[in-house]
């Protein structure tokens, strides 16, 4: 297992937002995690990265304890995040931001292949180069957040909810791109909204409620979960 | 210390002179504070030998001792509080054997015009009670000879004076009163020598401190006349300034002659009979005493007779110290 | 009012203000690098400031050199002024270094309010600097004429001196320095990351202590080259004597735009000169009360000072 988390709960001074969590991401695996609003997505994915100290519970990376590690050594040990806003450097350039995404990383050259990648995956960055990133429009800031989050090669990426706010098209963009970065051998944590769109391309899922997996199992699985369908998928 | 060891050398003489121990003299040390004086001062007036005071030696604590020996009825001569307001609240004990503060206004004034002979006169002040009141007696006292003036901020408040320096250079003066303390001076005479102005600075007795000296360093302080309502002790007549070293082995310093004669006047007067603080007072509201430092007679104030104010004008060597200049004349 | 004295006095004026000023705006850097970066007044910075001082004077004092010691040789002057910055940059750093680490990162890590940083801010500068008091028994101490003024230029009644020089130049150079590290440095960009978007900047690997100890190291590093030109042009020291100079730093930097590097040198050489021509025409007591004025008209139009907040634009 790439990552396992381990019965986590974690606490808002007194509100808890996680009621003993776990789940599992295998090597070269996308998995989603799904659930309503407020019921704990985001705060299991600050938890992955450290942002938030857990109150109980372990996390294990590439088979070793990250529980306690400082969030910026488990970037440099390959987690890395596009977080919920997108949480772009507004002052900083679009290439600025980027370079800041490969901050831990020293070989330049490297780094220019992965420049390149990026702007391969997301043509419009290129255009866009010089400005600053708070003047991007909201669907380019999320390009920006998820190119970001490649630069520093991470083996995991968690994408937390990289659709929105972006027009149906771009979602679809987005998505394939997603799908894409996951076949170049980037394993994926997903947030998502829409449900879906994520189900149809996770290979695994996770559903969430109010701090508590409820249910997991393949995407197409989920997909098809008549219970999941009536909360989730706005099917009637 | 230089107060009390003045007057106790006037008791010693009078007792090795009348050959017994006919007068003793009681130390109170209030340390200068004016919340132990008046403990001590209620502690005083209920000793019914005691039938004067030399003292108390600061203008503080005499604002809050005097009134206690005022309902007792204890004449007192201080020889060292300056400050003016003393005299203005109907103590009817109270003496004052020295000028007062506000005489230092027109005696530097008068320095200025008739020692230093400027034409051109800066004054500036710190907007204190002490140095704007000074400054304002320089001012109308030198008249038209003011060519500009400031305000600075207060003592120790301010450490950056370009734009005073500016002004006083641009004025073409050739003499600077400052009414203020030490600290902002010695910056201000600093940055004048740093901006090449070579005019000379004069102050009241707030500036007479080592700090002034430290602030603009002994070359730039050296010339700084600080005016003094009182005579340097080294000047006293007599034998006094001997007699003083003799008995303590050090030189007689500030007020120490006062002191002296403050205490002669209460022993004269006990050798006139005057044995009760009320004939003593009696006694000293009419006295014409002339004594090492002075000649002593005061007003219905308890004020030092008006024609008989002495202010001196020390000045800073190139030591970081002040020596005493001259007796500054009165016009 | 005398507006003839300030046009016939403009240029005497303008540079003795923008020597001032530039002490003003080294000092103003450790205030808007900190805000920058914690959202935090660091009102310590002054007593930074005041140690650095001290460490000159100690250590040109090791060589019993005092207000009255002679002006030594050049050769020898510029070995003293080395060792003062020196001197005086390794002790504001050290007590930006400790003030963060003692005073502020435990409030951090237990997530305390804003008010109790404020509080603890105002504690610590009170503690050092009475500290100070008592060590120096509240006396000034003066400072060795390293430099005696004299003047390289002299045009009509404008005379610039060679101390005024040096205090302009070496503040623009450290500016300058400044400027270029945190704008293309990798550690220069992790400050900014920071101050923009501080879990943002932890997502990019970022150690988020590390980058608030350089910031303070950084202000506390321009403080006590500022201490050194203060020292050098004021020729005193007094344990108080961060806290006048503090208030208008920070006025300087809040007038510049806080957080805003550019802004803390605009604003600390505008502040510098305002206070010389405000006291030509109004009167030397009347400076501060104009810089005031100043302040408010330009915060009512431009809320963020002149410049705006631009280490921390993020949070817009
Ligand atoms: N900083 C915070 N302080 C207090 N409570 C918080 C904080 N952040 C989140 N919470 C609470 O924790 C719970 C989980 O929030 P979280 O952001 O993880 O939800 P989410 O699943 O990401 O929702 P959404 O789909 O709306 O993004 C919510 O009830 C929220 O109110
Ligand atoms: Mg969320």
């Amino acid at each position: 297992m790439l990552l396992e988390i381990d019965n986590i709960t974690l606490l808002y001074g007194r509100i808890q937002a996680l009621h003993g969590i776990s789940l599992e991401v295998d090597q070269g695996e996308i998995v989603a995690l799904i659930g309503a609003n407020g019921a704990g997505k985001t705060t299991t994915m600050r938890a992955v990265s450290g942002l938030r100290p857990i109150a109980s519970g372990a996390i294990r990376f590439a088979g070793q304890d990250i529980t306690r590690m400082r969030p910026d050594l488990r970037v440099v040990r390959g987690i890395s995040q596009s977080p919920e806003g997108r949480g772009i450097f507004p002052g900083m350039t679009v290439l600025e931001n980027l370079e800041m995404g490969a901050y831990t990383r020293r070989d330049g050259a490297a780094i220019r292949q992965d420049l390149d990648r990026v702007f391969g995956l997301f043509p419009r960055l290129r255009e866009r180069m010089r400005q600053p990133g708070g003047t991007l429009s909201g669907g380019e800031q999320q390009m920006l957040a998820v190119g970001r989050a490649l630069m520093s090669r991470p083996k995991l990426m968690l994408l937390d909810e990289p659709s929105m706010g972006l027009a149906p098209m771009l979602i679809q963009q987005i998505f394939s791109i997603i799908t894409e970065i996951n076949q170049q051998g980037t394993t994926i944590l997903l947030v998502e909204q829409n449900a879906q769109q994520a189900l149809s391309r996770a290979h695994r899922a996770y559903v969430l409620e109010t701090g508590q997996i409820v249910k997991s199992g393949t995407g197409s699985e989920l997909l098809h979960d008549p219970a999941v369908k009536d909360a989730y998928l706005g099917v009637a | 210390m230089n107060i009390e060891q003045g007057a106790e050398l006037a008791v010693v003489q009078y007792n090795d002179k009348n050959g017994k121990d006919c007068v003793t003299i009681k130390k109170f040390d209030s340390q200068g504070k004016p919340d132990v004086a008046p403990g001590l001062a209620r502690q005083l007036v209920t000793d019914k030998k005691i039938i004067g005071i030399v003292g108390p030696p600061f203008s503080g604590e005499s604002e809050a001792a005097n009134p206690i020996f005022n309902d007792a009825g204890i004449p007192l001569i201080t020889p060292s509080a300056t400050r003016v307001s003393l005299s203005s609240h109907g103590w009817k004990v109270f003496h004052r054997a020295v000028a007062n503060d506000g005489a230092q206004g027109p005696g530097a004034a008068n320095y200025i015009k008739n020692v230093l002979k400027a034409t051109k006169v800066f004054v500036a002040d710190d907007q204190s009670a002490y140095g704007a009141g000074l400054a304002d007696v320089v001012k109308s006292t030198l008249g038209s000879l003011v060519a500009g003036t400031d305000k600075t901020d207060a003592d120790g408040k301010q450490t950056d004076f370009s734009a005073t320096v500016n002004k006083i250079v641009q004025s073409g003066a050739t003499a600077f009163f400052y009414g203020g303390y030490y600290q902002n001076a010695g910056l201000l005479r600093k940055q004048l020598t740093a901006a090449n102005w070579k005019g000379t600075l004069v102050a009241g007795d707030g500036v007479d401190d080592p700090g002034y000296a430290t602030a603009a360093g002994n070359d730039a302080a050296a010339g700084t006349i600080v005016t003094c309502p009182c005579s340097p002790a080294s000047k006293a007549g007599g034998s006094f300034v001997g007699d003083y070293k003799t008995k303590w082995g050090v030189d007689a310093g500030t007020y120490s002659d006062v002191a002296y004669d403050a205490m002669n006047i209460f022993l004269k007067g006990i050798d006139g009979g005057n044995t009760t603080p009320d004939k003593m007072l009696s006694y000293i509201n009419s006295v014409n005493y002339s004594g090492v430092a002075n000649t002593y007679k005061f007003t219905s104030t308890g004020e030092l007779d008006p024609s008989l104010i002495k202010v001196w004008a020390f000045k800073f060597g190139t030591d970081g110290k002040t020596a005493p200049d001259q007796e500054i004349p009165k016009s | 009012m005398n507006f003839v004295g300030l046009l016939h006095s403009l240029g005497p004026l303008s540079i003795a203000g923008l020597a001032q000023g530039a002490i003003y705006a080294l000092f103003a850097l450790g205030y808007t690098l900190v805000y920058g970066v914690l959202r935090l007044i660091n009102f310590a910075h002054s007593e930074v400031f005041l140690m650095g001082a001290y460490a000159a004077l100690n250590v040109w004092g090791l060589f019993s050199l005092n207000q009255n010691s002679a002006t030594p040789a050049t050769v020898v002057v510029i070995g003293l002024l080395m060792l003062g910055l020196v001197a005086a940059i390794i002790a504001s750093g050290a007590t930006a270094l400790v003030v963060e680490l003692v005073a502020y990162r435990p409030l951090r890590r237990r997530n305390a309010p804003p008010l109790a940083f404020l509080i603890t801010a105002i504690g610590a500068s009170l503690v050092i600097s009475e500290a100070t008091g008592v060590f120096t028994h509240r006396s000034i101490t003066g400072v060795p004429p390293l430099i005696r003024p004299a003047d390289v230029v002299t045009f009509g009644n404008l005379h610039i001196t060679n101390l005024q020089v040096l205090i302009i130049v070496l503040a623009l150079v450290m500016m300058f320095g400044l400027d270029r590290f945190i704008n293309t440095t990798r550690l220069g960009r992790g400050i900014r990351a920071v101050a923009q978007n501080p879990d943002s900047a932890a997502l990019m690997g970022v150690n988020k202590n590390r980058v608030i100890s350089l910031v303070f190291l950084l202000g506390g590093l321009m403080a006590g080259v500022a201490a050194v030109m203060y020292v050098l042009k004021i020729g005193t020291v007094k344990f108080d004597a961060g806290f006048d100079l503090g208030i208008v730093a920070f006025t300087a930097a809040v007038l510049g735009g806080i957080g805003n590097l550019r802004g803390a040198l605009l604003g600390g050489l505008l502040l510098g000169v305002v206070e010389n021509y405000a006291a030509e025409v109004f009167g030397t007591e009347y400076r501060r009360v104009i810089v005031f004025v100043l302040l408010i008209g330009v915060l009512m139009f431009l809320p963020t000072g002149l410049l705006g907040e631009s280490l921390g634009k993020a949070r817009a």
